[in-house]
C-alpha cells in the first residue's frame, strides 16, 4: 500500500524525517520499499498574480508581463497565451528548480529580462500534457509554496503490508504502528455525529440471518444529500493508492477505508426495496450485476446483503448496480460491517473478483472500529455533501469479540532468543503496541498475561508475542552466536553423489548443462514415450505450449539446439539433469496421490566435432560420438555390468532413426538410449545434419553402479601381439564377434582392440572388413610361440567357422 | 721408428683438425685406426725390430692410437654439438598457435551455486535431502500452517495438477517429510527446483531454492543469526555486512528477512537499479520453526526448538556473478552458458 507522508502526519505527533521514518519502520518488520518525492525535486516556486501582460517588443510570439509576488513586481517574459491580468500563477523565481534538474536563471530574452518562469502543468511535472501555463484557482493567496497549494510537498511510502497485519492496510493503522516504534505520539481525532433526522429503525429494517458470516453490522442513514464532483484534496489522496472518483459520497467511503481501514459501502436507500436489509447466505441461482457492469452467479457458500426481493452487494466484495449511489441519489445508507475473512476469500476466489475492501475483509479488519468508521465517513459526507443524518445508528453485534489474554513466560523468551529478557522492559513494549499487559508469577518465574487490541488478530500465540518483542528490541541487537550441537552424519545422499558426478563427466566432456522448464507442449510430449499414454497436465499452465508436465528431457534439448542455431551457435553440445514425470499407474489408489518422478541425464550433439580448427580436421559428429559420450558416463559413474543393446521399439520410434539408434539393457533394466533423430524430426527443426540425442535413467543406474575397486595384478612376463584381419558379413554384429573371441580361451587372450572397419573396394557388397589386434598373456610365464600360435589359430579358425569370416592375407 | 710415428700423429691431428663433418672424421678414423690402417701397418713392421725394441715400439704405437682414439671422439663430439646447435637454431614453432583441444564444457551457473551452498551447509554438519517436485497441498502449504483460505496462499501463485496436487512452490515440503521420518535432532538442506505461476522480467515460473532447518533441544534465535551469518559470510566473503529485519511467514515465528549490503553499489547509491536506492538486497527468508508445524509432525513444541531458512538460488547467481536477467538461465544460450 501507498502512503501520503502528510496523510501519516496527521495521526502523529513528531514525526520523524521521511528517510529516518522509512529506515526504521523497515527494521522493525513495515518494509518500505521505496520512498518517492512527490515534488520531483521542484525548489523555488511560488504562488504569483498576473498583474499586466504586454507584448515583447522585439518578438511577436512572446509576452511581457508584471507579476505580483510577496516580495513585489517582477518582469516576466513568456511564451504563453492563456493567461490575463489577474490571474493566478505558478512562478519559478530566479534559483528555482524544475524536475530534470532545470535551472531558472535572471536572463535576457530578445533583449528583454526575465526574472524567473510562469509554469505549466508539465514544467511542473504533474501532467502528461498541458495547454499554455497553468492557472490556479482565483482565491489562491499570492506569495506561497506552491508545493504545498498543488498538494505536492509530499513523499509517497511504498510499504509491503505482510497479510498478518491488516491492521497497517490504512494511514491510521500505519500511525499507531510509527508512534509504537519511534518516539512519535499517535493522535486520534474523536468524531461526533450531528443527528436530525428521524430514527434510522424507522427508515431501515436490518438483520442478519442465521448462518451468514458477518459478526456485526452497523449503518447510518443520510437524507438529502447533494451528489457531486469531490474535493481535489480527496480525489488526489484517492489516486495515490489507484482508487478512481466516482462521486462524492462514494469517494468519501473510499476515503475512510483509506485512512481508517475499514471498506465502507453506500446503498441508494431508495432503490433498496422494502426499507429491508438482510444479510444472509446467498442461494443457489442467484444473480447479481455488480457495478463493474458483470452479471455475476452466485451460489450457496456465499454471503450477500439483499433487499426484500434481490441481492444487493455480494458482502465484504462489491456492490451492486441497482442499489448504486448516482446522480439521483438523495437517500444513502452506509454500511460498516465485520465479514468473516474465510467467507469472504472464498467468495472473492469464486468469483475471480477482488477489491480494496474484499482485500481487508479476507485478512480481518478491526471489529471494535466498525462504528468510528461509520461515524467519521458520515461527518465527512455531512460536511461535504450536505443532508441530515437519521438519529441512531443500526448496530448489530451478537456476540462481542473478546481478545483471548495469552501468557508470556520471560524465561521460554530467554531460550528462544538467546538474550536475556527483562520482564519490565518486555511488558513497555507490549503496552505501547496497545495491548493490556498484567505482571505475575508462575511457580515463581515471571510471567506477563497479554491481551492484545482486537485490531491484532494475528497474535494468538506466545511465539506472537515473541516477535513483538523481539522487533521492538530490533533483531540486530541479538548477538550471533553458532550453536552447540552433537555432531551428526551429514552431507548429500547417493543420488546426489551421481548426479554431481554425471553432470562433471559431462561438462568436462565437453557439453555444456542447460537448464529447462519442467512443462511442454503437447507436441513436444507426444514425440516420445508410451504412445497413446495419457500426459500429466498443469491445470492453470501460463500458457499452452507450457501444460504438461515432461516425461523425457530430450524434446526440450531439441528446442535448445534450435534456438542455438538461430543464434548462430552452430556447434551445440548440451545435457541436462532433471526429473520427468509420467501419471502414476494405480491413480485410484488414494494413498499414492503423486506420479511418478524420476530422475534423468539427456545429452545432443551437433554440428562439426572439433569445432573450427586450424589443425583438426572437419568432421562432423556422429553416432559414434554420441555413443562415446554414453559409455563415458556409464564407465564414469561405475557401471561394471556389460551394456547389451536392443533396437528402440514404437515408442521411441518418432524420434529416433531405426537404424541408427539403440536402447541400453543392463540386465534386465532399460537405462536408456541413444542415437540419430529420426529424419522427420531433422527436418521439423530445420536441421542441415543429424542430431544426436541421448538419455539415460539415472535412478537405474544409481542401482546398479558401484564404487568398489578391487585390484588386478600387473602382469609381470611379456606378452605376444597378433593381428587378424577378416572379411565379414555386415550383419554380423561386432559385440557377436568379439565375445566369441574372448571365450576362447578367457586366461591368455589379455584384451582384444579394433583397429580398423572398412568396406568398399575390394571387399564384396554386402561385407566390411574387421582389423583387431590381440594380445595373448599369461600370468604365469612368458608364452612361447607354439602356444601363442595354436590359440591365434584357433581364433581363426572360430571367425571362419561361426561367422563365416573369410581370413585375409593367407 | 718414434720420429716417424710422431710425425704420424702430427699428421693425423692436423687431418682430425680439418675433418669438419662426420663422414670426413670417420675417413681419417679408418685411415689411423683402421683394420687396414696406418697403425695396424706398423704392429707388422714390428717384427723387424730387435727383440728388445720390440716392447717399447708396442707401448709406443699403442700409446698413439689411444690418443688418436680419444682426439677423434672429442672431434666427433664437437661436431655433433655444432650440428644440434645449427638445427636448433633453425627449428621454430609459432607458440602462439592455439593448442588442440575440445571445448570444455560448462556447468550452468545455478547448478554452481547450489553446489557452493550445499558444500557450505555440509561442512557444518547439515544433511542433505531432496523431495518430489509435484507434491501434495498436505505437505505444501497445511502442514507449514498455511491453511486454506489462508491469505498467505496469495503470496505463492500456484500451478495445481489438481484440487490437492501441485507443483510445489518451495521446498519447505521436504522439512515435513524428513521430521516426519526422523525424530530430532536435525540439520538438513533441501534443495531443489520449484514453481510459481509468475513470468515477467524479474520472474521465471520455475527456478531453485534451497530450504533448511535445524531442530534440536536449545536451539535459539541467536543462532539462527549465527549460522545463516556465517553462510553469508562464505558465500559473499567475510566483509559482507548482513542485516536482520522482521518479517511474515506462517511456518515460522518470530521470523526474518536476512539482507545483505548491496553488491553493486555498496549502498552509496540512491539511484542503484539493484538494490533501489535502499543500499540493502533481500537474500534470504527465516525464523524459529512455528508450533504449529512441529506438532503438524508430532514433535512437542514445549521440548525442541528450531529455525528453517530458504533462499533463491537464481537470485545468489545473479548476485554473484552479476548476471541482470533471471531469464538468461533458461535461455540455454551457450553463449552464456560458456561462461561457466
Amino acid at each position: 500500500m501507498l502512503f501520503s507522508y502528510n496523510w501519516l502526519s496527521e495521526f502523529v505527533d513528531g514525526l520523524e524525517p521521511v528517510q529516518t521514518l522509512a529506515d526504521r519502520l523497515t527494521i522493525t518488520g513495515t518494509e518500505i520499499e521505496t520512498v518517492t518525492d512527490l515534488s520531483g525535486g521542484i525548489t523555488g516556486v511560488v504562488t504569483a498574480e498576473v498583474v499586466t501582460v504586454e507584448p515583447h517588443p522585439n518578438a511577436d510570439k512572446l509576452s511581457l508581463c508584471d507579476v505580483k509576488t510577496a516580495e513585489g513586481e517582477l518582469k516576466i517574459v513568456c511564451g504563453a497565451k492563456n493567461m490575463a491580468p489577474g490571474d493566478k500563477v505558478v512562478l519559478a523565481v530566479h534559483g528555482a528548480r524544475l524536475p530534470g534538474d532545470f535551472k531558472i536563471k535572471r536572463s535576457k530574452i530578445r533583449g528583454v529580462e526575465s526574472n524567473g518562469m510562469m509554469c505549466s502543468e508539465v514544467e511542473l511535472g504533474i501532467a502528461k500534457e498541458s495547454d499554455g501555463i497553468m492557472i490556479l484557482p482565483p482565491d489562491t493567496p499570492v506569495g506561497l509554496d506552491a508545493l504545498d497549494v498543488l498538494g505536492i510537498q509530499d513523499f509517497i511510502l511504498d510499504a509491503g503490508i505482510t497479510p498478518n497485519r491488516p491492521d497497517l492496510l490504512s494511514m491510521r493503522g500505519l500511525a499507531r504502528e510509527v508512534a509504537a516504534v519511534t518516539d512519535a505520539t499517535f493522535t486520534c481525532k474523536s468524531i461526533t455525529v450531528e443527528e436530525r433526522g428521524g430514527s434510522v429503525e424507522s427508515l431501515v429494517n436490518v438483520r442478519i440471518e442465521d448462518g451468514a458470516p458477518c459478526a456485526r453490522y452497523s449503518a447510518r442513514v443520510i437524507e438529502g444529500v447533494k451528489i457531486s464532483p469531490t474535493p481535489d484534496y480527496i480525489v488526489k489522496r484517492l489516486e495515490v493508492n489507484g482508487l478512481r472518483s466516482v462521486n462524492n459520497v462514494v469517494d468519501i467511503t473510499n476515503y475512510a477505508l483509506l485512512e481508517l481501514g475499514q471498506p465502507l459501502h453506500a446503498f441508494d436507500l431508495d432503490k433498496i426495496e422494502g426499507s429491508k436489509i438482510i444479510v444472509r447466505p446467498a442461494k443457489s441461482g442467484e444473480t447479481i450485476e455488480t457495478i463493474d457492469n458483470t452479471v455475476r452467479n452466485l451460489t450457496e457458500g456465499m454471503c450477500v446483503i439483499a433487499d426484500e426481493s434481490r441481492p444487493v452487494a455480494v458482502a465484504g466484495v462489491m456492490g451492486g448496480k441497482s442499489s448504486e449511489v448516482d446522480e439521483t441519489t438523495t437517500r444513502v445508507l452506509i454500511e460498516s460491517a465485520y465479514f468473516e475473512p474465510t467467507s469472504v476469500r472464498r467468495t472473492s476466489k469464486a468469483l475471480g473478483l477482488s477489491s480494496d475492501s474484499s482485500y481487508r475483509f479476507e485478512r480481518g479488519v478491526d471489529i471494535d472500529a466498525v462504528t468510528e468508521a461509520l461515524d467519521h465517513a458520515t461527518a465527512l459526507i455531512l460536511k461535504i455533501a450536505g443532508g441530515m443524518v437519521a438519529t441512531g445508528r443500526v448496530d448489530l453485534y451478537p456476540a462481542k469479540y473478546e481478545a483471548k489474554p495469552l501468557v508470556f513466560r520471560v524465561k521460554r523468551a530467554e531460550q528462544l532468543l538467546g538474550i536475556p529478557v527483562d520482564s519490565k522492559e518486555v511488558a513497555e513494549v507490549f503496552t505501547r503496541l496497545g495491548m493490556s499487559v498484567v505482571s505475575g508469577k508462575d511457580n515463581g518465574a515471571s510471567v506477563l498475561e497479554v491481551t492484545p487490541p482486537a485490531y491484532r488478530r494475528d497474535i494468538i500465540i506466545e511465539e506472537d508475542l515473541l516477535e513483538e518483542a523481539a522487533r521492538l528490541f530490533g533483531y540486530d541487537n541479538i548477538p550471533t552466536t553458532l550453536p552447540v550441537a552433537g555432531l551428526m552424519p551429514g552431507g548429500a545422499t547417493s543420488m546426489l553423489g551421481i548426479k554431481r558426478r554425471i553432470t562433471e563427466l559431462l561438462s568436462s566432456a565437453g557439453l555444456a548443462e542447460a537448464l529447462n522448464y519442467s512443462f511442454v507442449s503437447r507436441e513436444e510430449f507426444e514425440v516420445t514415450g508410451p504412445v497413446g499414454a495419457l500426459p500429466l497436465e498443469v491445470m492453470n499452465p501460463l500458457s499452452v505450449d507450457q501444460s504438461i508436465m515432461r516425461r523425457s528431457l530430450m524434446p526440450s534439448l531439441m528446442e535448445c539446439l534450435k534456438r542455438n542455431l538461430q543464434v548462430k551457435n552452430d556447434d551445440v553440445a548440451l545435457f541436462e539433469v532433471a526429473p520427468v514425470f509420467a501419471l502414476n499407474a494405480v491413480e485410484e489408489d488414494s494413498s499414492e496421490m503423486l506420479p511418478d518422478q524420476s530422475w534423468k541425464v539427456a545429452g545432443v550433439l551437433y554440428g562439426s566435432r572439433w569445432g573450427i580448427s586450424w589443425n583438426s580436421p572437419k568432421e562432423w559428429v556422429d553416432f559414434y560420438d554420441i555413443k562415446g559420450i554414453v559409455e563415458r558416463v556409464l564407465d564414469g559413474v561405475g557401471v561394471r555390468i556389460p551394456m547389451r543393446f536392443k533396437s528402440v521399439g514404437e515408442d521411441d520410434a518418432r524420434l529416433f532413426h531405426p537404424g541408427k539408434s539403440a536402447l541400453i539393457k543392463l540386465g534386465s533394466a532399460s537405462a536408456g538410449l541413444f542415437g540419430e533423430v529420426h529424419p522427420d524430426i531433422q527436418s521439423r527443426y530445420g536441421l542441415l545434419k543429424p542430431a544426436y540425442l541421448f538419455e539415460l535413467d539415472i535412478e537405474i543406474l544409481s542401482a546398479v553402479a558401484s564404487s568398489k575397486k578391487k585390484y588386478r595384478p600387473l602382469a609381470r612376463y611379456p606378452g605376444s601381439v597378433r593381428d587378424v584381419a577378416f572379411i565379414v558379413d555386415s550383419t554380423v554384429a561386432y559385440s557377436k564377434i568379439l565375445s566369441s573371441i574372448e571365450k576362447i580361451d578367457t586366461k591368455l587372450i589379455e584384451k582384444v582392440d579394433l583397429f580398423d572397419v572398412y568396406c568398399g573396394n575390394e571387399i564384396p557388397e554386402g561385407s566390411r572388413s574387421i582389423a583387431l589386434r590381440i594380445t595373448y598373456r599369461s600370468l604365469a610365464g612368458t608364452l612361447k610361440q607354439a602356444e601363442v600360435d595354436s590359440v591365434h589359430s584357433k581364433v581363426q579358425s572360430d571367425l571362419t567357422s561361426r561367422f563365416g569370416a573369410e581370413i585375409r592375407g593367407q | 721408428m718414434r720420429e716417424r710415428l710422431e710425425e704420424l700423429l702430427n699428421e693425423a691431428r692436423a687431418e682430425i683438425e680439418k675433418s669438419g663433418v662426420k663422414g670426413s672424421l670417420l675417413t681419417v678414423k679408418s685411415k689411423y685406426l683402421g683394420r687396414k690402417g696406418v697403425l695396424q701397418g706398423l704392429f707388422k713392421d714390428i717384427g723387424a725390430l730387435a727383440v728388445d725394441e720390440r716392447k717399447r715400439a708396442g707401448e709406443f704405437i699403442n700409446t698413439v692410437k689411444t690418443s688418436l682414439e680419444s682426439e677423434i671422439e672429442t672431434r666427433l663430439a664437437s661436431i655433433h654439438a655444432a650440428e644440434q646447435a645449427e638445427r636448433l637454431k633453425t627449428e621454430r614453432l609459432d607458440v602462439t598457435l592455439p593448442g588442440r583441444a575440445r571445448s570444455l564444457g560448462s556447468i550452468h551457473p545455478v547448478t554452481r551455486v547450489l553446489y557452493e551452498v550445499e558444500d557450505i551447509f555440509a561442512s557444518l554438519g547439515f544433511g542433505i535431502a531432496e523431495g518430489p517436485e509435484v507434491e501434495v497441498d498436505y505437505y505444501n502449504f497445511e502442514a507449514l500452517n498455511i491453511p486454506r483460505d489462508h491469505p498467505a496462499r496469495d503470496m505463492q501463485d500456484t500451478f495445481y495438477i489438481n484440487e490437492e496436487v501441485l507443483l510445489r512452490t518451495h521446498t519447505s515440503p521436504v522439512q515435513i517429510r524428513v521430521m516426519e521420518e526422523h525424530p530430532p535432532p536435525l540439520r538438513i538442506i533441501a534443495p531443489g527446483t520449484v514453481y510459481r505461476r509468475d513470468s515477467d522480467v524479474t520472474h521465471t515460473p520455475m527456478f531453485h531454492q534451497v530450504e533448511g532447518f535445524m531442530v534440536d533441544t536449545n536451539v535459539t534465535f541467536s543462532n539462527l543469526k549465527g549460522v545463516l551469518t556465517h553462510f553469508l559470510h562464505s558465500f559473499f566473503g567475510e566483509n559482507i555486512e548482513v542485516r536482520f529485519r522482521p518479517s511474515f511467514f506462517p511456518f515460522t515465528e518470530p521470523s526474518a528477512e536476512v539482507d545483505i549490503r548491496c553488491v553493486i553499489c555498496k549502498g552509496k547509491s540512491a539511484v542503484c537499479r539493484v538494490c533501489k536506492g535502499s543500499g540493502w538486497l533481500e537474500v534470504l527468508g527465516s525464523g524459529m520453526i512455528h508450533p504449529e508445524v512441529f506438532k503438524s509432525v508430532k514433535y512437542d513444541p514445549e521440548k525442541v526448538s528450531g529455525f528453517a531458512f530458504g533462499l533463491g538460488i537464481e537470485r545468489m547467481a545473479m548476485l554473484k556473478y552479476g548476471i541482470d536477467d533471471i531469464r538468461l538461465f533458461f535461455d540455454n544460450d551457450l553463449r552464456f552458458l560458456s561462461q561457466y
